[in-house]
């Protein structure tokens, strides 16, 4: 009886939670592909990726040693993982669920393949598809490329988008973009989501303090915000655009966090100052308690001295 | 001339008696030795447990990442707290002008130098590696509250014992030839730190001057001590911490604890060392009246420390003060408030709970209330750090004291308490020039001046008047 009870509740509490765990991706993303060929380039790339955005949670592939977490997040070199298709990762990245965060703003379309690519590192038996032509309902049959580059005239960053057919080349218009500068933690949307113009043009107004590294390099992304009219294209570029910013050390000059030397002077003042004033008061206490005693000796050797005439 | 002389034969007549009824205890008798021998084994059972911290690490305490300050600065926290009432008896209520302080002042700077000596040796418990304490002073940073601490506690350490010692000269002086009896290295210490007191009217004058420095000097010290004790917490953002009424709160708390201790001890002394005639109703009275003040000034900054954060309930404030207000803390919150702060408020309003008995029973809730209110000060606010905590066993995120950890606790309260004897069974605890002094004035009805009553003095000026 209680074993039957027992088998209730296990089935009760059991069987919703699987059918939580099926992540379910539609048919028409299961298909996507890589647009570029996964190298040892790319699998690097993909490495310092997981290691930055992955690896608290998914641990070392191959060692197991991912988060409990429920549901769990698995180990990427096991078949949890690789039994997915490339869209099926692609996806789950994209959108995640639950306690796996969704990527969407956190990495482009090329970082998440190349994180795609360094998971696959872990599976001898995969045998990478690649898309070469970037599907197209507006453009069928058409190559969709993308061209960024820095107009310092008005400091805007030209979009330039054509759909490629044989010799052929058209503008591509009327299709919504979005562009992004890679920053420390994450990415920064750059002006509004614009629409590409007669000529296949858009450009982003890059906002005057946007700071770059040593050179005023930034790397930006852009991609198309209906993929499914317009493809998945994404392009990533390095362009000067942005203010040449010299990383000042947050330990160059004096303040509360810094050593000692570098303490602020208002606290070293204040810390002296007060120290001194005590101490300076103690000693004089001290020369008090001196007099004393001496005043003492000297009624005693009078004392002594009377004593005697 | 003749009234003085009159005055200075009483006067010494006083001294004979009261010195006689003091000195009494100073010797060292069997209850002594063996409350000593007490305080020494279990001086002993504390260090062999300090002794497996010191070989295995605080992985022997409760203390983790999460919580990794526990009951040793709990402690530390309530010795530095205690040890404040020196200032808050000597030199507050002595400097506004309140005679009935006199026979208690020595009491309360006995436990604020064997408080504050031990304060510091409980933050080298907290240390996993004591051994790097030469790195506190070799790589010290003006710009940390804990360097300002170590500074302030000793120089407050330093001026208490001057506190204690300063006005006791001319007491050590007055029983030097009164020690029959005692091992010749007592007798030699009290000529030795008799430092010559002949009584003569220029030392008066510089004990006078020396005594009102340090009453004045001791006000800031004492305050900066326990600020910056609340500094430790208050300079970080952790809700429970980041208040910016700690400094007071935590001062106004010290008073609290502080003078229920000194009322113990009073108690104590009156009864084990027989001073019913110095320690009298009158003075429980008076100091019982203290502890209400004190505790309803602490009351009004309770309200404060909980109502303004309760009001804007930040999300982190709100997940602290349900713990604490409704939540796991909750018997032992409201057990500290109620027992231990608001029930003796209202008890103490009565006559009839100003008297000694009733005032030592009182006196102990308050004293081990306040105890545990600073720790739950210290701990709950570190149960909600501010990313998630994930995968880690229960014990890394609630803090639990081992057995070894409350064994090292108690060290200090140990080490305190042989202090405190040692210090009342070496020297006279109650102050015998003044009390003589006093009881001549309240026969004579006029100031007696000391330098006229010093037998050796007596006798120079008047030799001098005869030669001149
Ligand atoms: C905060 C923890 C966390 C981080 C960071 C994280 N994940 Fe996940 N991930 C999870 C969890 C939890 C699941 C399981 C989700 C579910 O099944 O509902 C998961 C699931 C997945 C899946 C699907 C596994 C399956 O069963 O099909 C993939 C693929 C994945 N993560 C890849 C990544 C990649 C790539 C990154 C880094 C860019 C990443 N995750 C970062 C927690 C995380």
């Amino acid at each position: 009886m209680r074993s039957i009870l027992l088998g209730i509740v296990t089935f009760l509490v059991i069987v919703p939670d699987l059918a939580g765990q099926e992540w379910i991706v539609p048919d028409d993303k299961k298909g996507k592909l890589s647009t570029f060929q996964f190298d040892e380039n790319t699998k690097k790339s993909g490495e310092k990726i997981y290691s930055v955005n992955c690896i608290s949670c998914h641990g070392t592939p191959g060692k197991g040693n991912f988060l409990k977490l429920v549901p769990p997040p698995g180990d990427p070199a096991t078949d949890k993982i690789q039994l997915n298709r490339d869209g099926e990762l692609f996806y789950k990245v994209i959108n995640g669920r639950g306690q796996m965060p969704s990527f969407k703003n956190a990495l482009s379309s090329d970082e998440i393949w190349h994180v795609i690519s360094f998971v696959r590192s872990f599976n001898s038996s995969y045998k990478q598809l690649i898309m070469p032509v970037i599907t197209s309902s507006a453009y069928p049959g058409a190559v969709i490329k993308m061209m960024l580059s820095y107009n310092s005239s008005d400091s805007t960053i030209v979009l330039e988008a054509d759909a490629v057919k044989q010799n052929s080349s058209v503008a591509v218009t009327g299709a919504e973009v979005k562009l992004l500068v890679h920053r420390t933690f994450g990415h920064l949307q750059i002006d509004d989501i614009k629409t590409t113009d007669i000529n296949g043009k858009v450009a982003f107004k890059v906002p005057a303090n946007l700071p770059g590294d040593t050179l005023g390099n930034i790397q930006v992304s852009a991609r198309f915000i209906n993929e499914d009219t317009f493809g998945s294209v994404s392009k990533d570029t390095i362009l000067t655009a942005a203010l040449i910013t010299l990383p000042v050390s947050l330990v160059a000059e004096r303040a509360m966090w810094n050593n000692v030397r570098k303490a602020p002077v208002w606290v070293i003042l204040t810390y002296s100052l007060g120290l001194l004033t005590a101490l300076g008061f103690i000693g004089l206490v001290l020369m008090k308690i001196r007099d004393i005693f001496i005043i003492g000796e000297s009624v005693l050797k009078d004392s002594e001295k009377i004593n005697i005439t | 001339m003749t009234t003085s002389h009159s005055g200075s034969t009483r006067y010494r007549e006083r001294v004979d008696s009261v010195s006689k009824d003091i000195l009494r205890n100073v010797r060292f008798n069997q209850g002594f030795i063996l409350w000593m021998g007490f305080l020494t084994a279990v001086l002993a059972v504390c260090l062999f447990a300090y002794t497996i911290q010191l070989r295995k690490g605080l992985g022997v305490t409760g203390l983790r990442d999460i919580t990794s300050w526990g009951m040793y600065i709990a402690n530390f926290v309530f010795f530095v707290a205690t040890s404040l009432v020196g200032m808050l008896i000597s030199s507050v209520l002595g400097l506004i002008g309140f005679k009935w302080v006199k026979p208690i002042a020595r009491i309360a700077e006995i436990i604020a130098v064997a408080f504050a000596s031990i304060a510091g040796l409980i933050i080298i418990s907290d240390m996993g590696r004591p051994d790097r304490l030469p790195n506190v002073f070799i790589y010290g940073r003006v710009q940390s509250p804990i360097l300002w601490d170590v500074t302030v506690v000793t120089t407050y350490f330093l001026v208490s014992l001057m506190l204690w010692f300063i006005p006791m000269i001319p007491d050590l002086a007055i029983a030097k030839t009164r020690l029959n009896g005692r091992p010749a290295f007592l007798v030699k210490a009290y000529e030795l730190l008799s430092i010559n007191w002949v009584g003569h009217k220029k030392q008066v004058k510089t004990l006078n001057e020396a005594g009102r420095i340090l009453l004045i000097l001791i006000v800031p010290l004492a305050f900066a001590i326990h600020t910056v004790t609340s500094w430790l917490f208050a300079v970080t953002p952790r809700a429970g911490w980041d208040s910016s009424i700690f400094g007071p709160y935590f001062i106004s708390g010290a008073f609290v604890s502080g003078t229920s201790a000194v009322i113990i001890a009073m108690f104590f002394y009156r009864k084990s060392y027989k001073l019913e005639k110095y320690l009298t109703d009158f003075h429980f009275e008076k100091i019982g009246r203290v502890l209400a003040l004190v505790s309803i000034v602490y009351i009004y900054f309770n309200i404060n420390e909980f109502l303004v954060p309760g009001y804007k309930l930040k999300t982190l404030d709100e997940i602290h003060l349900k713990e604490l207000l409704a939540g796991e803390y909750a018997p032992l919150f409201w057990g500290v408030q109620l027992l231990g702060l608001l029930i003796p408020v209202i008890l103490l309003l009565f006559k009839q709970f100003r008297k000694p008995l009733p005032m030592v029973v009182i006196a102990s809730f308050v004293l081990a209330a306040s105890w545990l209110k600073r720790y739950i000060i210290v701990v709950p606010p570190q149960a909600h750090p501010f990313l998630p905590v994930q995968n880690v066993p229960v014990e890394w995120i609630v803090y639990t004291p081992t057995l070894i950890e409350i064994a090292i606790s108690v060290a200090p309260l140990v080490l305190a308490l042989m202090i405190i004897t040692i210090l009342s069974k070496l020297f006279p605890v109650l102050p015998i020039h003044e009390l003589a002094e006093e009881e001549t004035l309240a026969v004579d009805g006029h100031e007696t001046d000391l330098a006229h009553i010093d037998e050796t003095a007596v006798y120079n000026e008047e030799k001098k008047a005869n030669n001149n």
